[in-house]
Parts: structure tokens; C-alpha cells; sequence
């Protein structure tokens, strides 16, 4: 199959006096997974619809292959769409849903039947070809859907929180599903999601938007260990935030303590919000070179544990992950008096 | 270069872009639904309110007509009647309906489902059988008319129970859907709290209720408000401002008097029109997140209860139905009672006889027709194509405007405004077209609430979907929102078939010599004297009602049969 790339420039569009996306301006690699990350309201749906043609930008322009798609309406753009509520035709059979769109395009019965059940087989379902949407479980339901998207081979494949209805372990399951079998067909796809956890698995480039812009994008890893802003920070993952005067370019002063930053974050004076994820915080017995705290809060979350500590010098609480091992070694308990250090390698600094 | 020669091709393209064009053609079919709205709605209704204030010359008068009606004593007479033969049948029929529609559902009475027919067969009787079966029950030779002492059943005691009698179903429809809506937790929280019966009541059925109470009592106000047919058979002397437009434009030929009515009747009309719309939209607000279904426990004296309420009101419509059956069928009442099918041979009666009733049966299945597709069609582009805000809006408004208009009053809107010597459609007047179109349009609300309703529950997605996969909207239409559309195209079909075949007021001014209709018949027979055929042609109507039902039951069934292996078990 032919992948294309996608690339839209200074997209804007108005609800009213609401502006939902300002100036956007995004390149898609053809046969890459693109995820649109945020919070609702944030537009990354509206986006996603405008890609569609489902809804017209104010202002900007969309390319897709070379081509200039800005004015046309869906039917004669090149994607398939996958809705939350899957829209499956409840009364046409799992096999007519899947052939729908090939017979828009007058495809040879012996060819749509060939076409139809390769897919079906693909997503583990050929046995329940004659079978009804309802007669199936969601899970099952939500594969449908992509099938019948991916059936007329579209060059972008456009995912709208597609499982989101389901239940966790289900979910689970599909994300790998529909990565592996995006990855084998090559097709270009958008999933928009506000699952930091579904985006950091599935995609190969994360959007993070909020208030009708785009914060970052990035790869998952770059999201997570270098976000480009606060509000990526925060909304990507758990982060402790700090707030600190610059003593110099690279020292930063909180309370009374003084923290070496890992590179020169502006001019001496200015105000400066640190920030730590729980994890790199480390626990220890109290000692010299650590800050003390008090233990206040422990929630057992499995994996690991959650503790939520006062640091009287900082006046504020943090949340620090630690594992059970460390736990044990340390003899965790609620009250207790500890030491704590914050690696400089580990801090991240956003203005504030 | 490739600009210019496809200009040149082409010199009328306007330079719209694809998606353009494709707004600009459903905003046109969407116009053309307006035009249609404006011809058959609006444009009869301005040539009305301009023919009330214009003199018999057609000069503007302003409000002299107004003036010179309330002069003549018109409010005491009908304005004040009208008004209280509505509000005592409002009181009388929705607490009524509301203690039958708690029976049905918070007891676990048998039956249940027969009982609910029954109660429901009125709505399939024209309003005037009940008129002539009071008169059999009541009249002068009545079988019960000792009990009425002094009072006559002639005048607004047999007014009052006609109505009650032809609206109620109208009333417990309401509040079935607005009951069976209830909450099981709310019982359960209730019983967990140690509420009796009694506050358990006032606390949470009640309460649950009072939208539906509120739409019922407006849909009954304007039904008997506007209702010609009751006072017409069994009013007597009182007179009501129905009756009063039927005497001042077929007795005394004074349109513009019969204008002026017109417009006094359509105030209140439109008034509580707009009052139930702005409850109802209240109501939509208060809907919250997806409730548990309840169902009643069985409680021996709840369920007699329920009986007890359910008796009386089950009587007497077995009563009212049973008393004009058995009245058609007697040969001479009340002198001689042998039974004799006489009365059904309408050939020997004047008021158009059998062939009346073939121009009803014609005039409904047309309507049925006409009908059904129009307002399905209409409703689907209105929420599931592209509409501009405007259009939409407007199209609102014109849809369920014909909720407000008596029967009557766009009746009489229609003769002024085809009947005008200017309109080129004025060849249709009398003919069967102008009685389908004027048919089509008085019931077309609740037909276009009832498509609405059920396309609105089709995935909002669906279209995204098809456009997706290259499918045009009008192959949506047929493969998808059609067939899921069924069931509801059904219960439109039998709506507008059974309104066309009962209805007489918005037809009474419209039918010609050879478009007698068998419900107007019914009126003539009785005004005639003929009173026990004008009873066998009322019979014959709901028979005929009946067994459209019938129909729709079977036809339903196979449905429901024929989808089930894809609709599942809801």
C-alpha cells in the first residue's frame, strides 16, 4: 500500500467567539502514528475533524501527498475514520459493514469478497463475518470499524478515541492490536486520545495541545523526559513543581536551600518553577547533604509506592515513587523523619 | 490557461468549491421544504389575519371587525364558553388520565396491555361519536336521562363529556411516556428511608410527573379549545367560538367575522403552544444521567387500587363506544329496538353516503402517502445534512407552527387564501389535492416531532462514516437510515392516516360536491335528523381505524420479526 504524508499549515478555526485552534502548523511523516494528546476542550478533535473535512478551518491550509485538500469535502478526500462509538450500521452484517465503502468505489463482487474476508482474517474475525454488530462485544465491535475503515485502503487512517468505551484490559489488548496491524499495512495514522498512556504506548510522535495550540510534539520519550513547557509537564505523566529565584545562570534558590541546575536557565533574579518527577526524587536516612522530611501520606499502588512527604525547608509537599524494595530498606512508615535529594541531572526548569 | 478553457465550457459555473456546491444543494432542497411551508402554512394564514381586518370589499379596516364582534356580545358568548368547556375538560380528563396512567404503571394488574387498548380506542373514533352515543345515552329518548334530573345533556354538560371522552387518550399518551420514565432507585431510596406510601407519592411520583401533567393539560386545553365537532352534535343552543365561525361563515356567509373568530381562537391556541414548548424545554434540561427502570413489586391493595381507579373510565368509554355501535343497529329507536344493518346503507340518506366514505379512505391513504414521506424526508434534512443556522431555525418554527393552528382556523385560512381569484391554485379548491395538502399540514407536527425523535437517536457518527467511505447521503438514507427508520415510518403512516379519517374541523369549509368526506357526513346525517346513521358512519369510521391498526400491529410484528437478528433484544 502507497503511504502519504500529511501536512497542515496556520490552522485556525472559531466556535463563535471561542477560538478553538490557533496557527497550527504540523508535518506527518506517511506511515508514522501520530497521537493528539490533551485534555477536552483542548481542540485536538476539532483537528482531527477538520483533517476530515467534517468540519471547515477559518484560515490554513491542508496538503496531503502533494495535494491541496483545504476546500474539499470528505468524500473526496483519501482517509478512513474510526469513531469512540464505532457507528457501525447496525443493521447491515460484520461482512456489508466492511464492504461498504468498496462498493462506493464499484469494486467487482469477487474482488470485495476476497478484499473483505483478507481483512477479516487479519483482526481474527472471518467466522463471524455473517454475524451483527450487536452480536458481537465491544472489543469486537471497535475492530469491525477498523476494518471497514482500512477496507477501501485509504492513505490516512484517522482513530477518534477509539477505546475509549471499552474496559481496561480490552483496551489493553486492541492498543497492541492496532499498532501491529497499522505497522504491517503502513498506513498514516492520527489517533487523538486524552490517554497519556494509550499515546505514549501507540504512537511514534506524540501532539501535546492545549487551549487550541500545540505545546510539543515529540517522540513518547522526549515527551515525557524533556517537556517543552509546564503544562506538558504536568499533563504528561506526575510532576512535582517547585518555585525558586535564579541566584545565578545556573543556581537556583529555594527557601533557604541553594540547587545546581543541570544547564543555565536565564538571568540571575529572575523567578523560576523547577520541576522533579516522583521517581528521580530519592529517599534516604537523614543525613548532611539530604533535606528533611516527614512521611504523610503512603498509597500502595503495586509496583511501587506512592508517598506523599512535607519538606518543612521548602514548606510544600512532594510526591516521590518509590519501589518495595527501597521501601523496605528504608522501613517506611507514616511520621517518620527522613532525608531527601533531588538530583540535579533530574530537575527540569520552566519560567514561571 | 486550463482556467480559461473550462471557463469557457462552462460560462454559468459559478466559482464555488466542491464542498460549496454540495452545502448549496441541500440549502436548496431545504428552500424548497420553506416554499412548500409558505404555500400551505404561512401564505393562508396571512390572507386570514389580513381578511380579519379588512371589510367585505377587502378595505383595511383595522380592528373594526374586533370591535364590532365584541359589540355583538361575542365574548360572553363564545370566547367565555369556550374557555370553560376547556379548562373543566383539562381538570376533569388529566386528573383522570393521570390516576389511570399510575395504575397502568406502578401496579401489577393482568391485563395490563388490553386494558391500555382499550383505553386508548377514543383516539381511533372521529370526536363526534361520542356526541351522538351521549345523545343515545342521554337525550330526549336517552336510556339514562332520568339521572340528568332537569339537566340537559344539549348544552355544556354533554360538551364537557364528549371531550373528555375523545381527548383522553391524547392526555394518558403523555403520561404513560412521562411514568414509565420513573427512576427505580428514586422507590428504592424511598423505601430505604421509610417513606409511606402517601409521601412516597408526593415526594417522588408527583414530582417525576409534573412535565408530563403540564404538556397534558395544554394538548387537552387546545384540543377541546378548538374542537368544532362535540359542540357542533350535542351543543345546543350554547354556543362555543368553533361553532360560531361554522355559523357566521356557512350560515350567515360573513367571512371576515369568521376571520376574526378565527384569530380569537388561534390566541389561547398559540399561547399555550408556546408556554408547553417552553416546559418542555425545561424538562430537557432536568433529564440526568441514565436512570434504573422501574418495576412495581406486587402489592394486593396498590393493585386494587389501581382497579378501582381504572373502572370507572374504562366503563364508561366501553359505554360511550358500545351505546353508538348498538345505536346503529337499531331500527327505530326507541320504539322499535329489532337490530337491522338499515342504518349502514348511506345510499338512502343524503351527506354523500358510501361514496363520502371512499373519498375519506382515498383522501387518508393519500395523506398516508403524501404524508409519511414528506415529513420523513423533510426531517432528515433538517438533522442529518448540511443546513445553514437560518434555514434551520425557520424550518423549526414552520414545522411545529400547524401544533398551534386549529383545525378550523387553517381550514378557513385556506378558502381565502385558494379561493382568492389572483392564486393560479384556485382550480384546486374543493378538489381531493387541496384536502390533502390542508390534511398533511394540520397533523404535520407531531408526525415531524415523532421523525425527529427517532433520527436523532441514530448515531450522530453515521454520516461522518459514510462520507468516509465515498457512500453519497442519499445512499445512506436507503441502506441505513431508512431500514432503521422502519418502525417509526409505521407509527407516522398510522397516525396520519387515522387523523385524516377522523378529522372534520380543518375539512369542514375545504371538501367540494364530489369530495364529500364520510366524517363531515356523520355532521350532516346528524344535522339532518338522521341521527342513527350519522352513528353507523361514525362506527364505520373507527371500524375502518381499527383496522389500519390492525394492519400497523401486523405489519409491526413482521418487522420486528424480520429485524430482530439485528436490532437484538431492545
Amino acid at each position: 500500500m502507497h503511504a502519504h504524508g500529511l501536512s497542515l499549515a496556520n490552522i485556525n478555526k472559531h466556535f463563535g467567539h471561542f477560538h478553538a485552534l490557533r496557527d497550527i502548523d504540523l508535518q506527518i511523516n506517511a506511515g508514522e502514528l501520530v497521537c493528539f494528546l490533551g485534555p477536552s476542550g483542548c481542540g485536538k478533535t476539532t483537528l482531527l475533524r477538520i483533517i476530515a473535512g467534517l468540519e471547515q478551518q477559518d484560515r490554513g491550509s491542508i496538503t496531503q501527498n502533494g495535494r491541496d485538500i483545504s476546500a474539499l469535502p470528505p468524500r473526496e478526500r483519501d482517509f478512513g475514520i474510526v469513531f469512540q462509538s464505532y457507528a457501525l450500521f447496525p443493521n447491515l452484517s460484520v461482512f456489508d459493514n466492511v464492504a461498504f465503502g468498496l462498493r462506493s468505489l464499484k469494486w467487482a463482487k469477487a474482488a470485495i469478497k476476497t478484499r473483505v474476508m483478507s481483512l477479516l482474517d487479519l483482526i481474527g474475525l472471518a467466522d463471524q463475518a455473517r454475524k451483527y454488530p450487536n452480536q458481537l462485544s465491544g472489543g469486537q465491535q471497535q475492530r469491525v470499524a477498523l476494518a471497514r475503515a482500512m477496507a477501501p485502503e485509504p492513505g490516512l487512517l484517522l482513530l477518534d478515541e477509539p477505546l475509549s468505551a471499552l474496559d481496561a484490559r480490552v483496551r489493553q489488548h486492541l492498543r497492541r492490536e492496532i499498532r501491529s496491524l497499522q505497522q504491517q499495512l503502513g498506513v498514516t495514522t492520527i489517533l487523538v486520545t486524552h490517554d497519556q498512556e494509550e499515546a505514549l504506548t501507540m504512537a511514534d510522535r506524540v501532539v501535546v495541545m492545549n487551549h487550541g495550540v500545540i505545546e510539543q510534539v515529540g517522540s513518547p520519550l522526549e515527551i515525557y523526559q524533556q517537556p517543552a513547557s509546564a503544562f506538558v509537564a504536568d499533563f504528561v505523566g506526575a510532576m512535582n513543581f517547585v518555585d525558586s529565584t535564579l541566584t545565578s545562570t545556573q543556581q537556583a534558590q529555594v527557601g533557604e536551600q541553594l540547587f545546581n541546575l543541570p544547564s543555565p536557565a536565564g538571568q540571575q533574579g529572575s523567578a523560576l518553577r523547577l520541576a522533579i518527577r516522583p521517581e528521580e526524587v530519592e529517599l534516604c536516612s537523614r543525613s548532611g547533604d539530604s533535606l528533611p522530611v516527614v512521611v504523610e501520606q503512603l498509597d500502595f499502588l503495586g509496583t511501587y509506592i506512592r508517598s506523599h512527604v512535607h519538606v518543612p525547608s521548602l514548606n510544600q509537599r512532594l510526591i516521590v515513587d518509590i519501589d518495595p524494595r527501597s521501601a523496605r530498606a528504608l522501613n517506611l512508615a507514616l511520621g517518620q523523619h527522613l532525608g531527601m535529594r533531588l538530583p540535579a541531572n533530574a530537575l527540569r526548569c520552566f519560567a514561571a | 490557461m486550463k482556467l480559461t478553457a473550462t471557463a469557457a465550457h462552462a460560462p454559468f459555473t459559478l466559482p464555488l468549491s466542491a464542498r460549496q456546491r454540495e452545502k448549496l444543494f441541500w440549502a436548496l432542497l431545504m428552500l424548497l421544504a420553506l416554499a412548500a411551508f409558505a404555500l400551505l402554512l404561512l401564505g393562508p394564514l396571512y390572507s386570514l389575519l389580513s381578511k380579519s381586518v379588512a371589510d367585505g370589499s377587502g378595505q383595511f379596516v383595522g380592528l373594526a371587525n374586533f370591535n364590532a364582534y365584541l359589540a355583538g356580545g361575542g365574548i360572553q358568548r363564545g370566547l367565555s364558553h369556550s374557555l370553560w368547556i376547556a379548562s373543566s375538560s383539562m381538570l376533569i380528563v388529566v386528573s383522570l388520565a393521570f390516576a389511570c396512567a399510575w395504575a397502568l404503571t406502578r401496579t401489577r394488574l393482568p391485563l395490563r396491555g388490553v386494558i391500555k387498548a382499550l383505553l386508548m380506542l377514543p383516539i381511533l373514533a372521529p370526536s363526534l361519536l361520542p356526541a351522538l352515543s351521549l345523545i343515545y345515552l342521554f337525550g330526549e329518548q336517552g336510556i339514562f336521562k332520568s339521572w340528568l334530573g332537569d339537566t340537559s345533556i344539549y348544552g355544556p354538560l354533554g360538551i364537557v363529556l364528549g371531550s373528555c371522552f375523545w381527548t383522553f387518550p391524547h392526555a394518558l399518551m403523555i403520561l404513560l411516556t412521562a411514568m414509565s420514565h420513573a427512576d427505580a432507585r428514586h422507590y428504592e431510596a424511598a423505601d430505604v428511608l421509610r417513606a409511606s406510601a402517601w409521601r412516597t407519592f408526593f415526594t417522588v411520583t408527583l414530582p417525576n410527573a409534573r412535565y408530563g401533567l403540564v404538556s397534558a393539560a395544554f394538548v387537552v386545553f387546545i384540543l377541546v379549545f378548538t374542537d368544532f365537532g362535540v359542540p357542533k352534535v350535542i351543543g345546543g343552543n350554547y354556543e362555543v367560538l368553533a361553532t360560531d365561525i361554522y355559523k357566521q361563515v356557512i350560515g350567515q356567509q360573513k367571512f371576515e367575522m369568521g376571520a376574526v373568530i378565527s384569530v380569537l381562537l388561534l390566541l389561547p391556541a398559540l399561547l399555550a403552544f408556546v408556554a408547553d414548548r417552553w416546559v418542555q424545554r425545561r424538562q430537557a434540561a432536568s433529564v440526568t444521567a441514565r436512570a434504573v427502570p422501574y418495576s412495581p413489586k406486587t402489592n394486593r391493595r396498590r393493585d386494587l387500587t389501581g382497579a378501582l381507579l381504572l373502572s370507572p373510565v374504562l366503563g364508561f368509554i366501553l359505554l360511550v363506544v358500545g351505546m353508538a355501535i348498538y345505536a346503529s343497529l337499531v331500527r327505530y329507536w326507541p320504539y322499535n329496538l329489532d337490530l337491522t344493518l338499515r342504518n349502514y346503507e348511506f345510499g338512502r340518506m343524503d351527506g354523500g353516503g358510501w361514496s363520502a366514505y371512499a373519498n375519506s379512505l382515498t383522501l387518508a391513504s393519500l395523506t398516508l402517502l403524501v404524508g409519511t414521506s414528506v415529513v420523513f424526508f423533510n426531517a432528515w434534512l433538517s438533522e442529518r445534512t448540511p443546513q445553514p443556522k437560518p434555514l434551520l431555525a425557520l424550518f423549526q418554527l414552520c414545522s411545529l407552527l400547524p401544533l398551534a393552528v386549529p383545525g378550523l382556523t387553517l381550514g378557513l385560512a385556506y378558502i381565502f387564501f385558494f379561493n382568492h381569484p389572483a392564486n393560479p391554485l384556485n382550480g384546486l379548491y374543493g378538489g381531493m389535492a387541496i384536502l390533502v395538502m390542508c390534511t398533511v399540514a394540520h397533523f404535520y407536527s407531531v408526525a415531524h416531532l415523532t421523525a425527529l425523535t427517532s433520527l436523532k437517536q441514530l448515531d450522530q457518527e453515521f454520516e461522518a462514516v459514510g462520507q468516509s467511505l465515498r457512500a453519497s447521503r442519499w445512499r445512506m438514507l436507503r441502506q441505513v437510515t431508512l431500514p432503521l427508520s422502519a418502525p417509526t415510518l409505521l407509527d407516522i403512516a398510522l397516525y396520519l392516516f387515522v387523523n385524516a379519517m377522523t378529522t372534520v374541523s380543518a375539512v369542514i369549509f375545504l371538501y367540494g360536491p364530489d369530495t364529500a368526506l364520510a366524517a363531515v357526513a356523520v355532521l350532516n346525517m346528524d344535522e339532518a335528523g338522521d341521527t342513527a346513521p350519522a352513528a353507523a358512519m361514525a362506527v364505520t369510521i373507527m371500524a375502518t381505524c381499527l383496522l389500519a391498526k390492525g394492519v400497523h400491529c401486523l405489519l409491526s410484528l413482521w418487522l420486528t420479526r424480520h429485524t430482530q437478528h439485528w436490532r437484538g433484544r431492545a
